[in-house]
């Protein structure tokens, strides 16, 4: 009997003991948590969610579920949740610009996250800009997003295709400084006879298309004598996307689109991808995703010749001020932040919330957000310092030459003088509703480039009313980081 | 139980009341929507404009364009499976070897879900990586935009419904042939009346009403089309493509724009009534011959 008692007792101290030690393992401990995010479709960031999701189980002892939503669709997903004040998410990734039609319903950063060495890592343009709103911070930045220039290294630094370049067109063949050059180039190497195509970028209606023409138009529009003043004029709302910088940006844009591949018309950021991977374009503009994966030597034909730079720009920016082009004494850059990155918020009515926003604080932790950044198809890009700056990390899939043209151009497009941002407004999808439809009809060639943007600004100013032009203009200068308008 | 029982309010009153909620006041609720400015996003709190909505549809070129979309695609699709249906059933009522597995056979599509059929078909006629394309290269032929170009795009979407929903058709035409009479034909016979005779003399007006109902259902069913549309094109390219019902959910459920939507919604349904009443005012003559 002693002993039975004896050897229950050593079991039951044992089995204390491995407890403790299994709750130990959980800090904090959140085991029988099980928190769910809405995501787009994976790979691209849903897979990034689940990299993060897998090392927060480990630490936590919780659960991940995402919940993948085509991308089309997370939109209405998480707006009709929101609004239904129904806690089926207890975290939303979402597109920066959507920030102003959710941040009523979302829970406001805890103020122990605002601060220390991993928030100071945290490149400014997301913590500082894209990351606030109205002086709040409601999301993180789980992935950095700007349009970034990569081309074939092969090509470019063959004697054969330098020279036949130079005689043509009477300057050396090297990463373009105008968009004038990069048609150019597109044009030169436009050779489908022999499988290959100037450019590749999206034209695709739902595609990313419109962030395509977006950068072409920053580099005419974004002005730094006028801050603030490309898509709408900061003082009044009125629209700007007619005035002659947009359609400069759009008739360039039609003419890339007929030096891409065949039916490039049906082109998607996927596509644009695959065709750069596939060495089938000298060119190409768009996230940093096609850089990473036209290095992976398992998706691409062109590993290890990937170059990459700044977008181009302009020394001529139409001023929507003084309604007349400004000159530069040199080509000012205007890299656009197209997108600005995927961003996870967690919503107010969520049930497990400071779980949710340690989640984020794990999932954005420099150590799990820079492995998602150099895996190729999570569709995470550099948003932190570090990201740019460890080039150990990068070395396992660029080549040194390429893994310093590729940061440099991360790098130096965040953080350039003359970076575009993109449009952040209540009401974002009826205002690029309205764009997609009129740039689809000017790439048909069913209407002018200036009829189309006429078109667009026509709506975008009725839209501009219908939702009152005064607190569109506060939410206006408020995502261009403009001071609130006496 | 006698016709004045009380007990019968017991029973009927219920029933009454669970359709009154389900379907009665939603229309209701959607009906005076349509009156309101109303917006989920940006959140702007509703406002009575009336028939403000419907005069902005009225003038809209794109609610137009739309119902010139989802005509076309319900009258040319319908008419095809009308032809084709038509055929194929003569064909299997005729007891054809193998008249069994080409039944089960032709309904397959029927059966598949139309977002299926759809992806498959997006995939088919992919303009860079489809098989038709490459087949059609392989004859040296150049790539057809089948969906990017407007045009090309509406006859695909044609041409999935068509494949679709033919056997719906055969099935509902087969049926009603098999009820048909043989002493009729047998009579014909006697008469020497040619097949193409008997056919418009005998068959053709014997099938009058049930091909005037199959014509009817398919005809309400394709003004609906959202799935295919949805995915093969998304309405695109620029609105080339869109359907009534998909211009009805981007502005539903893109834009949240809900007053907006309601009216769309109830001139949708005033579109398809005048469609319908006219449909059935034609046929009618042909169909009072008949009884």
């Amino acid at each position: 009997m002693l002993r039975r008692t004896f050897l229950m007792l050593t079991t039951s101290l044992a089995m204390a003991c491995s407890a403790s030690q299994a709750n130990a393992a959980c800090s904090p401990d959140y085991s029988g948590v099980t928190l769910t995010v809405a995501s787009q479709t994976g790979p691209y960031i849903a897979s990034a969610l689940k990299l993060g999701a897998d090392e927060w189980t480990k630490k936590t002892c919780g659960k991940v579920n995402v919940v993948e939503f085509p991308w089309s669709e997370l939109y209405p997903k998480i707006v009709t949740s929101l609004t239904g004040s129904d806690a089926t998410f207890d975290l939303v990734s979402f597109a920066p610009a959507w920030l102003p039609d959710f941040v009523t319903y979302l829970s406001e950063m805890p103020k122990e996250m605002q601060s220390g060495k991993d928030w100071d890592d945290v490149e400014p343009a997301y913590r500082e800009r894209l990351m606030v709103w109205e002086g709040k911070i409601y999301s993180q930045s789980m992935d950095g997003d700007v349009h970034t220039y990569t081309y074939r290294t092969d090509l470019f630094s063959d004697p054969k295709e330098k020279d036949a370049f130079k005689a043509k067109y009477g300057y050396d063949l090297a990463p373009p400084k105008t968009w004038k050059q990069y048609l150019d180039i597109a044009e030169f190497f436009q050779r489908p006879d022999k499988g290959l195509w100037g450019t590749a970028e999206a034209f695709r209606r739902g595609g990313q298309q419109f962030w395509f023409f977006f950068s072409h138009a920053a580099a005419y529009t974004n002005n730094p004598n006028y801050p603030g003043a490309m898509f709408f004029d900061p003082e009044t709302m009125d629209a700007q996307i007619n005035n002659p910088g947009w359609v400069k940006g759009l008739e360039e844009y039609i003419r890339a689109s007929k030096l891409g591949p065949p039916n490039a018309l049906n082109f998607s950021f996927g596509e644009v991808n695959a065709a750069v991977a596939g060495g089938q374009v000298a060119e190409s503009i768009g996230w940093g995703d096609t850089g990473v994966i036209a290095a992976d030597p398992k998706q691409s034909k062109i590993s290890g010749k990937v170059g990459s730079a700044v977008l181009p720009g302009s020394d001529e920016i139409w001023n929507a001020k003084t309604k007349k082009w400004d000159k530069f004494p040199a080509v000012l850059p205007a890299p656009f932040m197209a997108f600005g990155g995927w961003q996870i918020a967690v919503p107010k009515v969520g049930k497990n919330q400071q779980a949710a926003w340690d989640f984020v604080k794990t999932l954005t932790s420099p150590e799990v957000s820079g492995q998602a950044a150099i895996t190729g198809g999570t569709g995470v890009n550099p948003y932190r310092k570090s990201h740019t700056t460890n080039l150990e990390l990068w070395s396992k899939i660029f080549s040194p030459t390429e893994a310093k043209e590729y940061l440099g151009a991360q790098a130096d497009s965040i953080n350039g003088k003359n970076v575009a941002l993109d449009m952040r407004l209540p009401g974002y999808f009826s205002y690029t509703e309205v764009v997609e439809i009129e740039l689809g009809k000017a790439l048909a060639g069913q209407t002018t480039p200036q009829a189309a943007l006429d078109a667009v600004a026509k709506e975008w100013n009725r839209l501009t009313d219908e939702f009152g032009r005064a607190k569109q203009l506060a939410a206006y200068r408020a995502a261009m980081g403009l001071s609130p308008k006496n | 139980m006698m016709r004045n029982d009380p007990i019968k309010h017991v029973f009927i009153w219920p029933a009454v009341l669970v359709v009154l909620a389900i379907s009665i006041f939603p229309l209701i609720y959607s009906f005076t929507t349509s009156f309101l400015s109303y917006r989920l996003i940006p959140p702007i709190p509703p406002r009575v404009v009336w028939l403000g909505n419907y005069a902005t549809l009225l003038q809209e070129p794109r609610f137009w364009n739309a119902i010139l979309t989802t005509t076309l695609i319900a009258f040319i699709a319908v008419g095809l499976q009308y032809v084709i249906g038509f055929g194929v059933a003569l064909a299997l009522n005729a007891r054809v070897p193998g008249e069994r597995l080409f039944r089960v056979a032709l309904l397959l599509p029927m059966l598949l879900a139309p977002v299926a059929v759809a992806l498959v078909a997006r995939m088919i006629f992919n303009p860079t990586m489809g098989p038709l394309n490459q087949f059609l290269s392989m004859f040296g032929l150049a790539n057809l935009p089948f969906l990017t170009n407007g045009h090309w795009a509406l006859a695909c979407i044609i041409a999935v419904e068509i494949w679709q929903w033919t056997p719906f058709i055969i099935l509902m035409m087969l049926a009603g042939l098999q009820t048909l009479p043989e002493d009729v034909y047998e009579a014909a016979e006697l008469e020497n009346a040619s097949a193409w005779q008997q056919f418009w003399g005998i068959t053709f007006p014997m099938m009058l009403p049930i091909s005037a109902a199959v014509v009817f259902i398919r005809l309400i069913e394709s003004y609906k089309i959202m799935d295919t549309v949805f995915v093969m094109t998304g309405g695109g390219p620029g609105v080339d493509t869109e359907t009534l019902t998909l211009f009805a959910y981007q502005e539903g459920f893109k834009k949240f724009n809900l007053g907006y939507t309601s009216a769309l919604s109830f001139l949708f349904l005033i579109a398809i009534t005048i469609i319908g009443v006219t449909y059935l005012a034609l046929l009618r003559p042909h169909l009072e011959k008949r009884r």
